[in-house]
């Protein structure tokens, strides 16, 4: 968009963090209001000044629309399911005396290193204040967690089947997540 | 008014405001200006990721069209935003009522 470097100086604080289609619609509504004011003025900068006033810093732009981002909200999601498809995982796994598995224990250092991976990546999604960083964290954090669920799936029924239903309730609310994970995987990244 | 008091009320303003139709981010802001006598004070930056947050949720549907030449994003209500709105109107309504009762002794009218 033509226009004082004021302007443009603006809309490169905001190309800074977020994409170029929520940039281009956010020109066009600054394009208007420097237009609205440069009407009443006849002064370019003046305008310029006013149109920036009135549309508000651009941290606090980029700071709303990474709040309402789709990856905040489906890293939320995961967070809050994590605990319980945890539990009916770890219930599971003492059950059937995990511990003397013949799990190689490079195998669950690399799971647990997965884990905590994970949980981190969702964290910086809930808390990261970067839209670009929440985008890409949840959707690398809906990828882990599809993987360490099938992983984690898969492993127990393998060696240990006779569990049925305990496993069988973990599975399915693991199968649940992942799919729910998979689905949002875009959305995450496209915010 | 300010932005903090707005809180939790945006988003009915918003869809009030694409209620006669589809509107662009600045004529929402606009539009809002207007009905309210220039008495909001809100940045207009913080409009544009309130409307995404509603097309998320499905109350409203946004689609490019190109005018004079530059692409604009425009905003309408879907059925689920003109549902989400009657409610938000009537809930609103009997706030105000049980308010106004409370601070200024105007008759409560008796919940339906």
């Amino acid at each position: 968009m033509p226009g004082p470097r004021l302007i443009d100086d603006y809309l490169a604080a905001l190309s800074a963090d977020l994409p170029g289609r929520i940039v281009e619609e956010l020109a066009d509504g600054l394009d208007e209001t420097y237009h609205r004011h440069l009407g009443q003025s006849h002064d370019p900068d003046a305008a310029a000044r006013a149109a920036v006033a009135e549309f508000g810093e651009p941290r606090v732009i980029v700071a709303a629309f990474t709040a309402a981002s789709r990856g905040r909200k489906t890293a939320r999601r995961l967070l809050a399911a994590g605990p319980v498809v945890g539990l009916c995982w770890a219930g599971v796994l003492v059950s059937a005396r995990a511990w003397t598995w013949p799990v190689p224990v490079l195998a669950r250092a690399l799971f647990a290193v997965a884990l905590i991976t994970v949980i981190g990546l969702l964290a910086a999604a809930v808390l990261g204040r970067h839209y670009r960083l929440v985008c890409r964290a949840a959707a690398a954090a809906c990828v882990g967690t599809a993987l360490l669920d099938t992983t984690m799936a898969c492993t127990v029924l393998v060696i240990a089947p006779a569990l049925l239903w305990p496993v069988a309730l973990a599975v399915v609310l693991s199968a649940g997540r992942s799919g729910f994970a998979l689905r949002n995987v875009h959305h995450a990244l496209t915010g | 008014m300010r932005a903090e008091e707005l809180k939790g009320h945006l988003d009915t303003l918003l869809l009030a405001a694409l209620e006669d139709g589809p509107r662009h981010g600045y004529a929402v802001m606009d539009a809002l200006r207007q009905s309210t006598a220039g008495r909001l004070d809100l940045p207009t930056g913080t409009i544009y990721p309130a409307l995404h947050r509603l097309e998320a949720a499905g109350l409203i549907a946004g689609s490019w069209l190109v005018v004079a030449g530059r692409r604009r994003r425009v905003y309408q209500l879907t059925a689920a935003g003109e549902g989400a709105l009657s409610g938000k109107r009537a809930d609103w309504r009997d706030f105000a009522a049980m308010m106004s009762a409370a601070l200024e002794g105007a008759p409560c009218p008796d919940p339906a």
